[in-house]
């Protein structure tokens, strides 16, 4: 194939011999548009951004849900919701979740990404621990399995009677643990929870992480080493600034799981643990549509909750920002 | 091969899709609104045909039936063997059974577009809240009073007040088609080898308690998500020993309705057997089958409050030898209202035939097969448990010990029949769940959960949105 591309000068204009502001709308132009701009938009119109308004809309009615009429009735739901001591419980463990979930998650993954990169021996060739590779696949490993699984799989191993946790902590001689249901004590549900979500997120994180770092020239760590930097000096005052916004990312995607978080929570605590203490909003939501037949209210619940979620992206990038992101990034 | 050398720019394909998005939603997204007015296409198409004792709703030839069944602890082959039934009386009619064990989930769009099937068992955890649907249903009332497939009207076959759970505001909507026995279950062989007996009272349940920790056995076990199991315990000995008005009360959820002195000495006598550590600890955090599978196979405890479902869900987990039995439940007193052998007792499986329904009749036609004494028999037979068609168990229950209980418990309680619904119709289970399990594992007292109980009841009585069903 020998065709010769003109090339593009930086402003935009081409060099070709055709150049009116303005062309002929060519089948390959409508094609085009049609296919990789249509098609796509289309779905996103129908599939996201209308279910979005309509959910809006039915927010401001009293729908039952399984009838084709509603009454409008303004503001009311979001009133209701916002006085619902179940609802604000919910709302509440998501910001617990968000706040907790993605910094444990990051710090984590981050210190494992930097143990099977950069600090390893000191001596030769900057690389990681010996059998990286290895520790690198089996942290990998629970993020393959389904989150349903996960959980499924969890609440066994902290079964009160026969799980495997509380079979170990009793066979080492921690009889406190006899019978100790991890998942139904107002203490210990929580963290209990948050500690699988962290199990299985880890390994997908660290990844995203070790991607990251190998994009970083290694003589800026040499020149590090060189100038007397340790391996937690490297890490946090070297790498860290450089994979800034896989951070920013890393972040939002998580803060977004932990506000929603709901595949977790119903396959641990399906009824909200112990004193509602891992009940989210998603798992309200549900039980305020499908059990109790109040769609409009459960509406109301879905937009707080979008804009809860948008509220924590926002803030995210104004953190980022205003901890001089933009200078070191570029 | 040549390449168009002009770039598409940038600012020209913002255009383009500014006028795509404007587009768009014209074509195809207004239109797709989910609820969006009234829908037309709810013609009552078969009604076709002739209207006779042998089809008494005429069901129009060669028309289609669709019936949704909750897939759970019964199965569904039980309508199935119903449909293939009704094919013989009207060989052209084609019957569907579909399984379905998400019930609200799966037939809100089709109730929402006018298009619902023709028989639904609305059953199960995500049934859906008759209270919202209540308008869009047929009264049933024509079903009982035709004649079943032997010949008799069917209202005369039924056993007494089967109806009152699916009656609403005087409209009868729900056919429970299943009955169901509330009881504290046993193993009689365990306790014949130890010389127990279920407790008639809450001081016996104390004084057998201390029994079955002699023998290194707890008296109950719970599961985080049957945890309520205890509550309708709770209920049922607080209306024994209170009457009916302890009912009326809850039922109509009046203010203070759980402070009543028959409600408190009840949770008192509750408080006194989790304080003696008689629960088998740990149950706010396992599986509610795995929480059974500890009663009914390794025996760590000796009693389980459930419904009569029990035998048949628990049948794969359940040692040998263990011969399941029935005992009503405790009263605080013997001086109670009601007597010791008052029963909890209702219809379960609510059957219900929406009016949008392409083939009405069509459903209520299957619901009479399924009334018929040989549907109802091959019920009892199959799944260990009867129906609301009087006389389809035999003497030994098909073997069944259980079983044989039940029919024993009901002829014992004679009229003192009682049940409620204020639980599921307003769907306050998730909600009293919670209370629940922090009861049973011993970290709140008998205020606490007082407390928490009145606040549920509360928020639905004050929500003026929620229509309330008065119970007389």
């Amino acid at each position: 194939m020998t065709a010769v591309v003109t090339p593009l000068r930086a402003d935009g204009a081409s060099v070709g011999p055709a150049r009116h502001r303005r062309r002929r709308l060519t089948f390959d132009r409508v094609s085009f548009v049609t296919v990789f701009l249509g098609v796509p938009l289309a779905l996103y119109l129908i599939f996201v951004v209308s279910p979005f308004i309509q959910a809006c809309y039915y927010a401001m009615t009293d729908w039952s849900g399984f009838t084709d009429t509603q009454n409008f009735v303004g503001l009311a739901n979001f009133g209701k919701i916002l006085d619902d001591d179940i609802f604000l419980k919910a709302l509440r463990n998501n910001i617990l979740l968000a706040l907790v979930l993605p910094a444990v998650t990051l710090v984590l993954s981050f210190a494992l990404a930097n143990l099977v990169t950069v600090s390893g021996t000191s001596r030769g060739q900057t690389r990681g621990l010996k059998g990286s590779g290895f520790y690198r696949t089996v942290s990998f490993f629970p993020y393959v399995i389904p989150a349903i699984v996960i959980g499924i799989m969890w609440s066994q191993i902290y079964d009160p009677s026969n799980g495997l946790l509380n079979g170990i902590l009793t066979s080492l001689g921690f009889d406190g643990a006899r019978s100790f249901p991890w998942l139904g004590d107002e203490r210990t549900a929580m963290v209990a929870t948050i500690f699988v979500i962290v199990w299985s997120m880890v390994g997908f994180y660290m990844v995203l992480f070790v991607a990251a770092i190998k994009g970083i020239p290694a003589e800026l760590f040499e020149a590090a080493r060189i100038d007397g930097a340790g391996r937690l000096r490297t890490a946090l005052r070297i790498t860290l600034p450089l994979v800034r916004d896989q951070v920013q990312t890393a972040w939002i995607y998580l803060g977004i799981l932990a506000l929603d978080a709901f595949v977790y929570m119903a396959a641990l605590n399906p009824g909200g643990g112990p004193d509602n203490s891992t009940l989210v909003m998603s798992q309200q939501l549900l039980t305020t549509a499908f059990r109790k037949g109040q769609f409009g209210l459960a509406c109301a619940m879905g937009v707080v909750l979008a804009v809860v979620t948008l509220a924590f992206a926002a803030c995210v990038f104004l953190a980022n920002r205003l901890l001089g992101g933009k200078e070191v990034a570029r | 091969m040549s390449i168009d050398p002009r770039p598409m720019q940038r600012r020209q394909f913002l255009r383009y899709s500014l006028a795509a998005a404007a587009l768009v939603p014209l074509g195809g997204a207004l239109s797709s609104c989910a609820a969006g007015g009234s829908s037309s296409s709810s013609e009552s198409s078969a009604s076709g045909g002739a209207v006779s004792d042998t089809n008494p709703f005429g069901l129009a030839d060669s028309s289609a039936i669709d019936a949704v069944i909750f897939k759970g602890g019964y199965g569904i082959d039980y309508v199935t063997y119903a449909a293939k039934a009704l094919t013989k009386v009207h060989p052209t009619v084609t019957p569907t059974v579909a399984p379905s064990t998400n019930i609200a989930q799966e037939l809100q769009p089709r109730f929402v577009g006018g298009n619902p099937p023709d028989l639904v068992d609305n059953s199960g955890a995500n049934a859906i809240g008759i209270s919202t649907i209540i308008e869009q249903l047929e009264d049933l009332t024509s079903v009982i009073e035709a004649k079943n497939l032997e010949g008799g009207v069917i209202k005369d076959t039924l056993y007494q007040g089967v109806t009152t759970p699916g009656t609403f505001d005087g409209k009868f909507v729900a056919l429970n088609y299943a009955l169901t026995v509330y009881a504290l279950w046993y193993s009689a062989s365990l306790f014949e080898e130890n010389g127990w007996t279920p407790p008639k009272t809450w001081d016996e349940a104390l004084d057998l308690g201390a029994k079955a920790k002699a023998k290194g056995k707890f008296l109950f076990v719970w599961g985080k998500e049957a945890a309520t199991y205890y509550q309708t315990m709770a209920i049922a000995s607080a209306i024994k020993e209170g009457g009916d008005e302890v009912r009326l009360a809850l039922e109509n959820l009046k203010p203070d309705c759980w402070s009543l002195p028959a409600v408190q000495s009840v949770l008192t006598a509750m408080k006194k057997v989790v304080d003696a550590g008689y629960f088998k600890p740990g149950g706010s955090g396992t599986v509610f089958t795995a929480a059974q599978a500890q009663w009914t196979n390794d025996q760590d405890a000796v009693l389980y409050p459930s419904g009569s479902w029990i035998e048949n869900e628990m049948i794969k987990q359940t040692a040998s030898g263990f011969q399941m039995t029935g005992a009503p439940e405790p009263t605080v007193t013997s001086g109670s209202k009601l007597p010791y052998e008052a029963l909890h007792s209702t219809a379960g499986e609510p059957f219900v035939v929406p009016s949008k329904a392409k083939n009405v009749a069509g459903g209520k036609e299957l619901l009479r097969v399924m009334l018929s004494k040989d549907a109802a028999t091959n019920f009892a037979k199959t799944l260990l448990a009867p129906t609301i068609v009087k006389g389809t168990v035999p003497a030994d229950g098909f073997g069944s010990t259980a079983l044989v209980s039940q029919t024993k418990m009901l002829e014992a309680a004679g009229t003192n029949i009682f049940s409620w619904n204020f639980v599921d119709y307003y769907g306050l289970n998730t909600d009293m769940l919670v209370v629940w399990n922090s009861f049973l594992d011993g970290k709140s007292d008998v205020a606490a959960l007082t407390k928490g109980l009145q606040g549920i009841t509360d928020k639905v009585a004050k929500d003026s949105s929620v229509k309330k069903i008065e119970v007389k």
